[in-house]
């Protein structure tokens, strides 16, 4: 569970956690999608690629923040 | 029939991906949260109802005392010689008095063999009532300084913790004028200050999990009241107590924050909480 960030003293928003781990689930997918060679299965590429980063964020989200 | 197989595969995302990034704006900004929290206490400040030199210090910074302990002593002498004084005066008045009754009534009893004009007893009478009066003003005034005598010795109002003292021995302190302050103890509190957008979401015994910035197990609380005023800094009056009110031309205006108060829940663990710290509110919706 995080609520805050607390780095040197500085108290930041779990955001900027969250948006990491979010950024690195998309990038190893869509790894994993080049290495399987599904990328041709998906229409608008970069549509789906946005569309997986914000449902990571929120599973991110729902999962760290303890909801 | 593979390329609606795509589309349907990206659009899906999509949809998915509108629904899961609203649900994280709602979390954020219409959840009643906020990371601008402080633990806060009651703090009571002593200061000595009379004046004097600090003759004795019985108490060390963050020293724990409890309500009636002795914290300093301020010099009795003064306070001494004048309840000496008022005691002296007391005496004198009731003698006052006394003689003053005697006259009467010996003056009484030469009325009934004519001895004496009704007027002459009259103001016999009125000097006695005088003397009395003397005699009570004289007990006042002795009580007065056996009051300040007593309050030379300055005692904890409440129990706590001492804080912020420089106080020392020696040091010469003013009638009414605070030396250090008190935080009493178990006063702890918490307050949030949410922005007034989300104080529709805000209720009165809502349960509240506090979070401080030194991490650990959260502490729970429950709200218990909400802020009813907050200062207007846009406005003020001027001499003649007209509103001068302040153009804005901004586009963004910032929404004010609502001090919410907070009351700990008796079962959270005995852990050290100090008056100032940062604490983060989620309130259950």
């Amino acid at each position: 569970m995080l609520d805050v960030v607390v780095f040197g003293g500085l108290e930041l928003s779990p955001l900027v956690v969250y948006f990491p781990v979010a950024f690195l689930l998309a990038a190893l997918t869509r790894l994993a999608l080049h290495r399987l060679d599904w990328h041709d299965r998906i229409w608008r590429v970069a549509w789906f690629e946005v569309s997986l980063f914000v449902c990571y964020l929120a599973l991110t989200v729902y999962l760290l923040g303890g909801r | 029939m593979t390329k609606y197989l795509r589309i349907l595969v990206t659009v899906l995302m999509v949809v998915v991906a509108v629904f899961a990034g609203r649900w994280v704006w709602n979390d954020y900004m219409h959840s009643p949260w906020t990371r601008d929290g402080r633990i806060r206490a009651d703090i009571v400040t002593v200061a000595p109802d009379v004046s004097g030199w600090v003759t004795n210090l019985n108490i060390t910074n963050d020293q724990a005392v409890k309500e009636g302990d002795l914290l300093f002593s301020v010099d009795q002498q003064r306070y001494q010689a004048a309840l000496s004084q008022s005691k002296a005066n007391t005496e004198n008045a009731l003698y006052s008095w006394q003689l003053a009754k005697h006259k009467y009534e010996r003056r009484t009893a030469l009325l009934s063999q004519k001895a004496i004009s009704a007027e002459d007893l009259e103001s016999s009478r009125i000097s006695t009532e005088i003397a009395k009066a003397n005699y009570d003003l004289a007990v006042s005034q002795q009580t007065t300084a056996q009051l300040n005598l007593n309050r030379t010795q300055v005692r904890a109002p409440v129990s706590g913790h001492i804080i912020n003292l420089n106080l020392r021995q020696g040091n010469y302190v003013s009638q009414g004028v605070a030396v250090f302050s008190i935080v009493r103890s178990g006063s702890f509190y918490v307050t949030g200050y949410f922005e007034e957008a989300k104080i529709p979401l805000v209720h009165l015994n809502q349960q509240a999990k506090i979070t401080l910035l030194s991490g650990g197990k959260p502490l729970t609380g429950h709200v218990a009241s909400i802020g009813k005023a907050i200062a207007n800094t846009n406005t003020q009056s001027n001499s003649q107590l007209l509103p001068q009110v302040q153009q804005t031309f901004n586009w963004v205006r910032l929404s004010q924050r609502i001090p919410v108060d907070i009351t700990l829940d008796p079962s959270n663990d005995e852990r050290h909480l100090s008056a100032g710290m940062t604490a983060t509110i989620h309130l259950t919706q």
